[in-house]
C-alpha cells in the first residue's frame, strides 16, 4: 500500500513537469506501475478479479498511449479537416468560415431588429395619436388611429423571435470562439491526460469528446446549414417568385387622428389559390394604388398590416433557416457527437439534458 | 464546517484527524461484523455465510483503498496550483489558487458575469420602459420648438407617444430571464461544490464504506463512495479547467464582452434612472428640440439591444452550458465508478434535473 501511496504522490509531481506530453508519459507510467502492483497482489493472493481488472486496465492505458501518439505524431489530421477548402469556402479554416458566417448572420439580425424597431416606433406613434381641442376647459378628444394598435402585437412577436435567433447565433459564435482558443491546445491534451487514470477516465473521455465536437462538428454544422441556405436561395426562393434577402418595403402611412370615418373594405383575390392567392391579392391591392393612401385611417392601418405581412417573408430566410434551424442542427450534432465520442473515450455521458437547452 | 484545504494544521492533519478516523471506525465496525459472520458461519457450518464473509473482506479492502486514493487526490488537489496546470498546456490562467479554489472562483466569476449581463439587459429594459411611457403634445399650427399657435389660446393639438419599444422589450425580456437563470445556475453549482468541499465528503465516505459491507446496502454504499469521488475530484477538476479558460469564457478581468468592437460596460451604471427627473426631461425636451433629447439621456452613445442579447447568450454559455457539461461529467463519472464497485446505478432521473 505504501508503494501505491508513493506512486500516487507522483501525480502532483507530474504536473510540475512542463510539457503536457511529458506529463502524459509520466501519468501512463504511473498507471502502469499501479496496474503491475494490482496484478501482483491478485496473482499472489489468487484473486482472479484483480488480475482481470489489471489486464483490462492495461488495454485502457495502451489506448491512452495511442491517443497521445496519435495527437503528437499526426496533429495535422484534425487540421486537415479544418483546412479543407471544400468546406471553408475561401476562409483559412472551417472555424474561421463558421465564425465569418455567424458574424454575417448577426449583422443581418442586427439590421432586422433595427428595422422592426423602426416599424414599431412608427406604428406606436400613429396608434397613440389623439386629437384634442379645448378652450376654457370646454372641448373634445378624438382618437381615430386605434386601427394601428393591431400592429403592435405581431411586431412585438417579431422582436421576440429575432431576439431568440440572435441569442442562438451568438451562442454558436461563442462556442466556436472558445474552441478556437482552447479545444486543441488545452481541452484535448488535458482529456487524454485525465483518461489515463481510472478515476478520472469519465472526465477525460468527456473532455476529448467536447474538444473534438467543438472543434469539428459545430463549425461543420454551421457550414452545412449555409449550404442548405444556398440551395434554398437558388431553387425554392426563385420558384416562389421573390427574393428573400431583399429589404422589405413596409409602409406605415400617417394617420389622421381626427378622421373617424370608415369604408367597407374588400380585396378581390382573383382566381389564384392558396398562399399565392393571398400574396397576389395583397400585391394587387398594393400596386393598385389608392389604398395605402386611402381616404381613411382604417385603410391605411390595413395597408400597413399588408405590407408588414409581405415584408415578413423576406425575414424568414435569415431568422428561421439561418438563425434558428441552423444553430439547432449544429447543437444537436454536437450533443450527439459528445455522447458517441465520450462512449468511445471510456465513459458514456448522458448529454440528452444538454440537447434540451435547444 | 471544515474546509478541506484551509483547515487549521493543513489538509494532512484534517485528513488524519477527521476522514481517516471516521473511515477507520467504519472499517473496524465492518470488520467486526464480517468476522462475526465468518465465525457464525464456521460454527453453524454454513458455507454461504462463510463465502459471504470472504467476499466482503475483499469489498472492504476495495472501499478502504478508495478512501485512501480519494484523500491522496484531495491532498494533491490542495497543493496543485491552477496556474501550474495551465502552464503545462502553455496556457495562462487568469486566476490563482488550487484546483478547488479555481473551480469555486470560476463559478463565482460566472455568477458575476451573468449578473453583469442581467444588468446590461435590465438597463435597456428600464430605458425602453421609460421611453415607451413618454407622451408628447404637438400643438396645432406649430411655430417651432414644440410650441404652436394652437396652444396659445387654449389646448389644441395632438397627443402622441413618440417611442414604440415593444419589439425591443419583447426581445430583451427573454434574455433577461435567461440571464437570471444563468446567474442562479452558477450560484447553485457553487453551493453544490462548496457543500462537497466543505463537509459532505466527510459524511459520505465513511458512511459509504460502512454501508457497502452491509447486506442489501452495497448499492447505496457504492453510490455514496462514487459520489464522493466524483464530486470531490472530477467536478472541481472540470471546473478548474474552465477557470483556465476564463479570459475568453467570462471575459476576465473586465467581466464584460466587447460586442462589435464596443464595450457594454457603460450600461452597468444605472445611476441615470435615479437622477433623471421627469420635469427636467420635459424641460429639456421642450427647450432642445423634442423627444430625442430624452432618448439621449438614457442612451448617450446609442442603445445596443443586440449587444445586450449577445452578452446574455455568452453568460448562458459560461454559467449554464459548460458548467452543466461539467456536472453531467461528474454524474456520468459517478455511474461509471459505481459500476466499478459492482453496482449498476441509474442516475438518468437526476440528469433530468439539469
Amino acid at each position: 500500500m505504501k508503494r501505491i501511496m508513493l506512486l500516487l504522490m507522483l501525480v502532483p509531481l507530474a504536473f510540475a513537469a512542463g510539457e503536457w506530453t511529458g506529463v502524459a508519459a509520466l501519468a501512463i507510467a504511473t498507471s502502469v506501475g499501479l496496474l503491475v502492483i494490482l496484478f501482483m497482489v491478485g496473482h499472489g493472493f489468487s484473486i482472479n478479479e484483480l488480475e482481470i481488472t489489471a489486464k483490462e486496465e492495461l488495454y485502457q492505458v495502451i489506448v491512452a498511449g495511442l491517443l497521445v501518439i496519435f495527437l503528437v505524431a499526426s496533429d495535422n489530421v484534425l487540421d486537415m479537416i479544418s483546412n479543407n477548402q471544400e468546406l471553408t469556402g475561401g476562409a483559412a479554416t472551417i472555424q474561421d468560415a463558421a465564425v465569418q458566417s455567424l458574424g454575417n448572420d448577426l449583422s443581418s439580425l442586427n439590421s432586422l431588429l433595427s428595422a422592426v424597431g423602426g416599424y414599431d416606433q412608427s406604428t406606436a406613434y400613429q396608434a397613440s395619436r389623439t386629437l384634442q381641442c379645448s378652450i376654457m376647459s370646454i372641448g373634445y378628444s378624438v382618437s381615430g388611429c386605434g386601427g394601428y394598435s393591431m400592429l403592435t402585437t405581431p411586431i412585438s412577436m417579431a422582436g421576440g423571435i429575432i431576439g431568440f435567433a440572435t441569442a442562438e447565433v451568438s451562442t454558436m459564435k461563442r462556442l466556436i470562439e472558445i474552441s478556437q482558443a482552447f479545444a486543441m491546445p488545452f481541452l484535448l491534451p488535458l482529456g487524454i491526460l485525465l483518461r489515463t487514470f481510472k478515476i478520472t477516465r469519465g472526465a477525460g473521455g468527456l473532455l476529448i469528446a467536447v474538444a473534438i465536437s467543438l472543434h469539428i462538428i459545430v463549425p461543420i454544422g454551421v457550414i452545412f446549414n449555409d449550404m442548405l441556405g444556398a440551395t434554398f436561395l437558388a431553387d425554392t426562393a426563385k420558384s416562389a417568385g421573390y427574393d428573400p434577402t431583399s429589404a422589405p418595403d413596409v409602409q406605415v402611412k400617417s394617420c389622421n387622428p381626427g378622421d373617424v370615418t370608415t369604408t367597407p373594405f374588400f380585396v378581390d383575390l382573383g382566381a389564384a389559390s392558396g398562399a399565392e392567392k393571398a400574396y397576389s391579392g395583397i400585391s394587387d391591392w398594393m400596386s393598385g394604388g389608392g389604398v395605402c393612401d386611402g381616404d381613411n385611417n382604417e385603410d391605411r392601418a390595413t395597408c400597413a398590416y399588408g405590407t408588414l405581412r409581405l415584408g415578413l417573408r423576406n425575414y424568414l430566410y435569415i431568422i428561421l433557416l439561418k438563425a434558428t434551424i441552423g444553430p439547432a442542427l449544429a447543437l444537436l450534432m454536437m450533443a450527439a457527437s459528445i455522447r458517441a465520442l465520450s462512449a468511445l473515450g471510456g465513459a458514456e455521458i448522458d448529454v440528452s439534458a444538454i440537447s434540451r437547452f435547444i | 464546517m471544515p474546509d478541506i484545504c484551509a483547515a487549521a494544521g493543513g489538509v494532512s492533519e484534517l485528513i488524519a484527524n477527521n476522514i481517516f478516523t471516521m473511515v477507520a471506525v467504519s472499517a473496524v465496525t465492518a470488520s467486526v461484523i464480517i468476522a462475526a459472520s465468518y465465525m457464525i458461519g464456521q460454527f453453524l457450518q454454513n458455507p454461504r455465510l462463510t463465502a459471504w464473509s470472504k467476499s466482503e473482506v475483499i469489498q472492504l479492502l476495495v472501499s478502504v483503498s478508495s478512501a485512501i486514493i480519494l484523500v491522496a487526490m484531495m491532498s494533491g488537489f490542495c497543493s496543485i496550483q491552477i496556474g501550474d496546470i495551465a502552464a503545462i498546456f502553455s496556457q495562462t490562467s487568469p486566476g490563482a489558487g488550487n484546483i478547488y479554489q479555481g473551480g469555486m472562483d470560476y463559478l463565482r466569476d460566472a455568477a458575476i458575469y451573468a449578473g453583469n449581463a442581467k444588468t446590461v439587459v435590465r438597463y435597456h429594459l428600464e430605458a425602453y420602459t421609460v421611453l415607451s411611457s413618454v407622451s408628447k403634445f404637438e400643438c396645432d399650427f406649430p411655430i417651432g420648438g414644440g410650441i404652436g399657435l394652437g396652444c396659445m389660446f387654449g389646448y389644441s393639438g395632438t397627443s402622441v407617444q413618440p417611442f414604440g419599444t415593444t419589439a425591443y422589450t419583447s426581445a430583451l425580456n427573454v434574455m433577461f430571464n435567461s440571464a437570471i437563470i444563468s446567474q442562479m445556475s452558477a450560484l447553485n453549482l457553487l453551493i453544490i461544490l462548496s457543500a462537497f468541499y466543505k463537509g459532505i465528503v466527510f459524511l459520505f465516505l465513511p458512511l459509504g464504506i460502512f454501508l457497502r459491507t452491509m447486506p442489501y446496502m452495497r448499492g447505496f454504499g457504492a453510490l455514496l463512495i462514487a459520489l464522493s469521488l466524483s464530486f470531490i475530484i472530477v467536478f472541481p477538476l472540470l471546473l478548474g479547467a474552465l477557470s483556465i479558460m476564463g479570459n475568453v469564457l467570462i471575459d476576465k478581468p473586465a467581466f464584460v464582452p466587447n460586442v462589435g468592437g464596443t464595450s457594454l460596460g457603460g450600461f452597468l451604471d444605472e445611476g441615470v434612472f435615479n437622477s433623471a427627473s421627469g420635469l427636467g426631461q420635459s424641460a429639456a425636451a421642450g427647450a432642445f428640440g423634442g423627444s430625442d433629447s430624452i432618448r439621449s439621456t438614457y442612451f448617450p452613445d446609442g442603445d445596443n439591444p443586440v449587444g445586450a442579447i449577445t452578452f446574455a447568450a455568452c453568460a448562458f454559455v459560461a454559467a449554464v452550458f459548460l458548467p452543466m457539461v461539467a456536472l453531467l461529467g461528474a454524474i456520468g463519472s459517478t455511474v461509471y465508478l459505481a459500476r466499478l464497485y459492482g453496482e449498476e446505478i441509474d442516475l438518468s432521473r437526476i440528469t433530468q434535473l439539469v
